[in-house]
Formats: structure tokens, C-alpha cells, sequence
């Protein structure tokens, strides 16, 4: 059965959930001048590496990517996969350990930073732990309910937007992409770059449409621009780079005198941190994949409990933001790892494949 | 297998319960009726020492009145913490409404305390500013003192859909803190005292220049800065020789180039307006003409003072964001905004004249 809607919503919330905090952050710090080149780079990377990712997968029929690497050869299934693990892990903790830290500066300011994490990893492990098939029935509820209350958020976001403040549309730096290979701009790419590798392991669960995934890929496109540009035009480059976190700043900033909720940035933040819980439990069913691949004898249960257990305690031991930002650039080399390598891989192996099957008939 | 299962059930019924005490999210929480929730507060600087006033309304069922806690310190937080500490309250800044500083203490720079209150979690960055010409402590008394809504008086006066005239700057702390980081955009902010038969009235705006108060503008000045912004007039009155007219809307239109290094910014203002009162019997005409002179003049006194002054309330220097490469427009304010050429016409219609014929 085709469950392509599932996993549009799926990927549209895991997305959306990593969006909107660190990534305007990273782009406006990284030019002043012109950041839809940087938007539109990433995001043509994205599309590039969703597509590549996906025409190799299609050249299997309904395998997942542990599959089609140990189909190859164990020696590169682990070269391979070790990465990956390692990357899902790094991913967990700090999502769990950022999220928790954002959720404490911005609204909770009296609850410990430990038990919103315990709480994170308490939904999210027993999301995963339900199955992928719930996951994503759950996903395509929680897009149901919240998409509504996202779009409005945003658009109100627009309130104090002065739109002078689109000039000058580029300068030299941003048109000659000499800011590609500096840190705040690698780090933007996690946004880019968290997501997608779900989608090489569900085909045994979820079936899907290749076609209906790389077709959902321009929705994203405007969310990446409103991210950066609504603080932008309601701040101004010079006032935006002063925040922490510049798109919840500029939602602070809109009064609606009808609504009867003070602050939206409420909404927004539920919202996106429902998303954001999404996409933790579906890198935990992720890595507790893996983990059973090379521990068969783990139950399914004891394995999602212990890697929450791991992952709280190295979250806990993870003292200061300082920290976080330094763990995040560390874990972009293996992103770029698994951005550049997996999906090339696959494509090779799947070409590879067919040109086997070819030689045989 | 059937021995186990009670334990079994016992056991994730114990998780369950221990995660409701620890997961609900009830962390060190204050019921409402613990906290003080401040409507307004004054913040006075003399010497380094703050101090700080806070307006808190009081209501109950039956009567509603107005409580003013004031304490004085090095920093905010220790002000606020010391009034929580001896106060029966919490005290809980979040639904903060109306920011209020003294004067002086405005002309020697708010950049530190704006910039504190961005970082703070619990002041919203939407509280409206002011500034008051009087003592606070006194603007405070006469608020508490003439308050017949727990003073909340304070905070229509401010507000859009209450009692805010466009005679009147609206200004949050967000702002402040965008003019002193921002190349082009500075404020005004509203200048507020007692009034007389009213609670408060208003003696103008602030000119704020990189959080520095660097001058004043009248009521009157404020309405065409409004018009300017686009923060339609709607609704108000200018008084001349022979007639009052209300201006419906107001609808600009800006074209900015640069001649020689000097900035030009034509400006046009198309204002829609009904006449409300005559004094004589004066002609349309009349009407039109005598009010785009008026309109100008007080304009292009405004700008000259606004220009001397180096501080760009107007955000002029946003039109020229496309015509300036960024390096150079950092120095707008010193470089390019003092010798700029405003050209400003106002092109008035008026849209009819009440109820009453008048001649052409």
C-alpha cells in the first residue's frame, strides 16, 4: 500500500521542527548582504542530494539502506554505516540537549534543563519504541492539527516587517559564494542535511512514492526564506545578529490586539517543538535499527530504552551553550560525511545493481 | 508467565506515576493569586543607582485599586528580586505592559537597560515605552491616586484599539534597541506627565538617537511623523486660520537617488481629509491651499531640527538602502543624512465637507 502521504508529512514536520531556531542564526551571521544565496544554495543542495539519494534507493526494490549495504559486502557496510550511527547519535544529543536549553531560556525558566530532557526523551522513546508505522500515522496527525496554527503564526510574523530592508539584494561576497566554506554557513547545513536519510530506511515499512517526495521538496523552500527573512525585515542584518534566536525575537515582536493569548511565540513554539519530538523519535527508531542490525539478540523495547538512557546521560554531562555550539561544529564534519557519501553510494550500488541484472538476463 | 504479569503491571503503573510527578511540567509554580503582575513600570537613574516604581493593579471582586511598590539598587534584577523578597508576592513581569523613564535618565542613554531588557526572558519585547517629564514618583502618585480602573489607564492610553491619538508616538522597547544597533532607523519616543483635568497628557515625543534623548518634537510634530510613517492619521484634527479638518487617509509615495553625493528624497504625501469646522465662510479652495502651506512648513521645520539634531525618526535613510552600497551607508548619520535634500509636497483632496455646503 502507498503511505506517500505519511511520509510527505513526516518529512515536511522533521524539517520544519529543526528550521526555524539555529539556522536563521548561522545564515544571518555568515553574510550581511543577500542571504537568499545562501538559502537557495543549501536548498538546491538538498534537492540534489534527496534526488541522488532517491533514484539509488529506487534501483532496489523495497530494501532498506542496512540492506543494500550489507548486500554489498560487510567490510563497506560497516565503513559505511559506522558513520552514520555515530552521526545519529551525536544528532540525538544535541537536538535533545538544544531543544531543552530553548525551551528553558524561552519559556520554562524554572524548570531544570534535566527533566525537559527526560521529558523529551520519554515522548520520543516511546514514539519510536510504538513502531515506524505509528510514527508515522502520528506524524500525519500532528501535521493535521498544528500546520494550521504554524501557518498562522507566520503569517502574522510579518507584522513589523519593513521591506526597504530586502535591499541591497546582493553584494560581493554573497554573489562570489566566498562564504560557502566558512563555519557559520557549514553549520547552517544541519537544517539541510538532519532529515532526509529516513527516507532510505523505511521502504520495508512504509512504502512510498518517489516521485510524490522530491515533488513536496519546494514547500520547504518557503519556510527556509520566511526562517531568515521575517527577523531581517523587522529587525534589520545589524540588529538580527545580536540574537540568540532571531525568528522567535521577531514573532515576540507582534501584537495582535484581538487575539486573546498575549504571546503567539507560544503557539509557535508548542508547535515546532511537537515537530522537533518527531524527529528525535524517528532518529532513535532510526539508531535502534542499526543497533539491533549488529546486536540481534537486544529486544526491540530494551533497546530504545537503554539509547535514551545514554543519550540523557551524555546530555547531562554537556555543561554550557558554549558546549552545544562547540559539539555541533565537531558533529558537521560527519554531516558532511553522510550528506556527500551516503547518497552517492547508494546511487553507485543501485546502478551497479541494475547493470548485474541487466548482464544476466 | 501469569505470576509475572501483576508485577509486570505494577511496575509500569509505578513508571507511570513517577513520570506524572516528575514530567508535568509543575516546576517551583506560583499560583496567579501569589503573583504581582506590575502593569507599568518607572525606572529613574541618579548616579548609577536605579530605581525602580512598579504599578500593580489590585482587583478583587468588589473593588479594584492600585498598589506602588518602588526600592532602589545597582542593577534591575536586584531591584525586582529585592521588592519579590519583601513583597507577599512574586512578582512577574511577563504581562508588563508600559515601560516608563525619566528624563534624565533618558538623555544620558537607555542602551544598557534596553539591551537588559532584550535578554531578559520575562519582559516582553513589545512593552510599549515613554518617557515622562515629570518626577515618576509623582506621575505614578497621580496615576494611582485618579485610577478608577486599577490602572489600567496607563495602558489604554497607549493603546491602539483604546485611547492612542496619532497625536501620539507609539514606541516598544524592540525598537529602542533596533536604533542602537540600526544605520538608519532611530525613534521617538512618547513624552508623558499628569494632566490637569485628565490623568496624563502628552508634551510631545522624545527624539532618540542610538538610545540617547538628543531632542524633543510637539504633539503636532509627532502627527506628521506619523503621517510620514504611514501610521495613518486617521481621524485627526489641524487647526488653521479658518477651518479644522479630520484626515481620513494618508498615502505616500518616496523616490530616493543620489546627486553628487549628496542624498535626495522625494517625497509625496496624499492626504484625504473632510472639513469639520469653518470660521467664516471660506472657500475650498482656501482650505486646500492653506493647509498643504501649513502642512509643509511644519514639516520642513521639523526636518531641519530632526537634521541638526542627526537622528533619522523618520527612517529616511531606509529609502536609500538601494542607492548607498552598505559599507557607506553605515555612516548615514554623519555622512549623508545632515546634508540630505528632502523634497516633500503634500497633495491634499478634500473628500467632502460634512454635512454642510460650502463654496468651491
Amino acid at each position: 500500500m502507498d503511505k506517500s502521504m505519511q511520509v510527505i508529512a513526516v518529512y515536511l514536520l522533521s524539517h520544519i521542527g529543526l528550521i526555524f531556531f539555529m539556522y536563521p542564526t548561522d545564515i544571518i551571521e555568515s553574510l550581511s548582504v543577500g542571504h537568499w544565496c545562501a538559502i537557495l544554495l543549501g536548498f538546491a543542495c538538498h534537492v540534489a542530494v534527496i534526488a541522488i539519494y532517491t533514484k539509488g534507493l529506487s534501483y532496489f526494490k523495497s530494501q532498506s539502506i542496512i540492506d543494500i549495504f550489507a548486500g554489498a559486502g560487510k567490510a563497506l557496510a560497516w565503513i559505511l554505516l559506522l558513520p552514520v550511527s555515530l552521526y545519529f547519535l551525536m544528532m540525538l544529543i544535541l537536538t535533545v540537549r538544544a531543544y531543552a536549553e530553548i525551551v528553558t531560556i524561552i519559556f520554562l525558566d524554572s524548570t531544570p534543563l534535566w527533566a525537559v530532557m527526560a521529558l523529551f526523551l520519554a515522548v520520543a522513546g516511546l514514539i519510536s519504541f510504538m513502531g515506524v508505522e505509528a510514527m508515522f500515522r502520528t506524524g500525519l496527525l500532528a501535521a493535521i492539527l498544528f500546520f494550521p496554527l504554524l501557518l498562522f503564526v507566520l503569517s502574522v510574523s510579518f507584522q513589523n516587517a519593513d521591506w526597504h530592508y530586502l535591499y541591497p539584494i546582493m553584494d560581493k561576497r554573497s554573489a562570489s559564494f566566498s562564504f560557502v566554506l566558512e563555519r557559520p554557513y557549514l553549520l547552517s547545513f544541519f537544517a539541510f542535511a538532519g532529515g532526509f536519510l529516513f527516507l532510505g530506511f523505511i521502504p520495508p515499512y512504509v512504502p512510498y512514492k518517489r516521485r510524490a517526495v522530491l515533488w513536496t521538496t519546494p514547500v520547504l523552500l518557503p519556510f527556509f526564506f520566511v526562517s531568515v527573512y521575517v527577523p531581517l525585515l523587522t529587525f534589520g542584518r545589524n540588529t538580527a545578529v545580536q540574537f540568540q534566536f532571531p525568528f522567535i525575537m521577531a514573532v515576540d515582536t507582534a501584537d495582535i490586539s484581538w487575539l486573546m493569548f498575549d504571546r503567539v511565540t507560544m503557539f509557535f513554539m508548542i508547535t515546532v517543538i511537537c515537530f522537533a519530538l518527531l524527529f528525535i523519535s524517528l532518529v532513535m527508531w532510526k539508531t535502534t535499527l542499526m543497533i539491533r542490525r549488529v546486536l540481534p539478540f537486544v529486544r526491540p523495547d530494551l533497546a530504545s530504552l537503554l539509547l535514551a538512557a545514554v543519550v540523557f546521560v551524555i546530555c547531562l554531562q554537556i555543561p554550557n551553550w558554549k558546549m552545544v555550539e562547540r559539539l555541533f561544529w565537531w558533529n558537521t564534519y560527519l554531516r558532511l560525511y553522510v550528506v556527500a557519501v551516503i547518497p552517492l553510494t547508494t546511487l553507485v550500488l543501485g546502478i551497479r545493481r541494475r547493470r548485474k541484472g541487466a548482464a544476466g538476463i | 508467565m501469569n505470576a509475572k504479569l501483576p508485577v509486570r503491571i505494577a511496575l509500569k503503573s509505578m513508571t507511570m506515576a513517577g513520570m506524572l510527578i516528575v514530567l508535568c511540567g509543575c516546576w517551583d509554580i506560583r499560583d496567579i493569586n501569589h503573583r504581582a503582575l506590575p502593569i507599568a513600570m518607572g525606572l529613574e537613574n541618579k548616579e548609577g543607582i536605579y530605581r525602580i516604581h512598579l504599578l500593580i493593579p489590585q482587583n478583587t471582586q468588589s473593588s479594584s485599586s492600585v498598589r506602588i511598590v518602588s526600592d532602589k539598587g545597582s542593577t534591575i534584577n536586584e531591584i525586582i528580586d529585592r521588592i519579590s523578597k519583601d513583597l507577599e508576592l512574586e512578582v512577574d513581569l511577563m504581562h508588563l505592559k508600559v515601560i516608563v523613564f525619566d528624563r534624565t535618565f533618558a538623555e544620558r542613554g537607555l542602551g544598557d537597560s534596553v539591551s537588559s531588557f532584550m535578554r531578559s526572558r520575562d519582559i516582553a519585547s513589545k512593552t510599549i515605552a515613554a518617557i515622562s517629564d515629570e518626577s515618576i514618583g509623582s506621575l505614578f502618585q497621580t496615576l494611582k491616586s485618579t485610577s478608577t480602573t486599577g490602572g489600567l489607564e496607563i495602558y489604554n492610553f497607549f493603546e491602539k484599539n483604546a485611547g492612542w491619538s496619532p497625536q501620539l508616538a507609539q514606541t516598544r522597547i524592540w525598537q529602542i534597541f533596533q536604533s542602537l544597533h540600526s544605520f538608519t532607523k532611530d525613534v521617538a519616543v512618547p513624552i508623558i506627565k499628569s494632566g490637569e483635568s485628565t490623568t496624563m497628557t502628552s508634551t510631545g515625543s522624545a527624539v532618540i538617537k542610538n538610545g540617547k534623548m538628543v531632542g524633543r518634537i510637539t504633539p503636532e510634530e509627532t502627527l506628521l511623523f506619523n503621517a510620514f510613517n504611514g501610521l495613518s492619521a486617521q481621524g485627526k484634527i489641524e487647526v488653521m486660520n479658518h477651518a479644522a479638518v479630520v484626515i481620513d487617509t494618508d498615502r505616500l509615495s518616496h523616490h530616493s537617488s543620489v546627486k553628487g553625493g549628496r542624498a535626495v528624497l522625494n517625497s509625496r504625501i496624499n492626504l484625504k481629509v473632510t472639513v469639520l469646522e469653518t470660521k467664516g465662510s471660506p472657500t475650498t479652495a482656501m482650505v486646500k491651499q492653506e493647509l498643504e502651506q501649513l502642512l509643509t512648513q511644519n514639516f520642513e521645520r521639523m526636518f531641519a531640527r530632526l537634521q541638526a539634531e542627526g537622528a533619522d525618526i523618520l527612517g529616511v535613510g531606509q529609502f536609500f538602502r538601494n542607492r548607498i552600497p552598505r559599507d557607506r551607508l553605515a555612516n548615514w548619520r554623519t555622512d549623508y543624512y545632515p546634508r540630505m535634500k528632502l523634497n516633500l509636497t503634500f497633495h491634499t483632496v478634500i473628500e467632502d465637507e460634512g454635512l454642510l455646503k460650502m463654496k468651491p
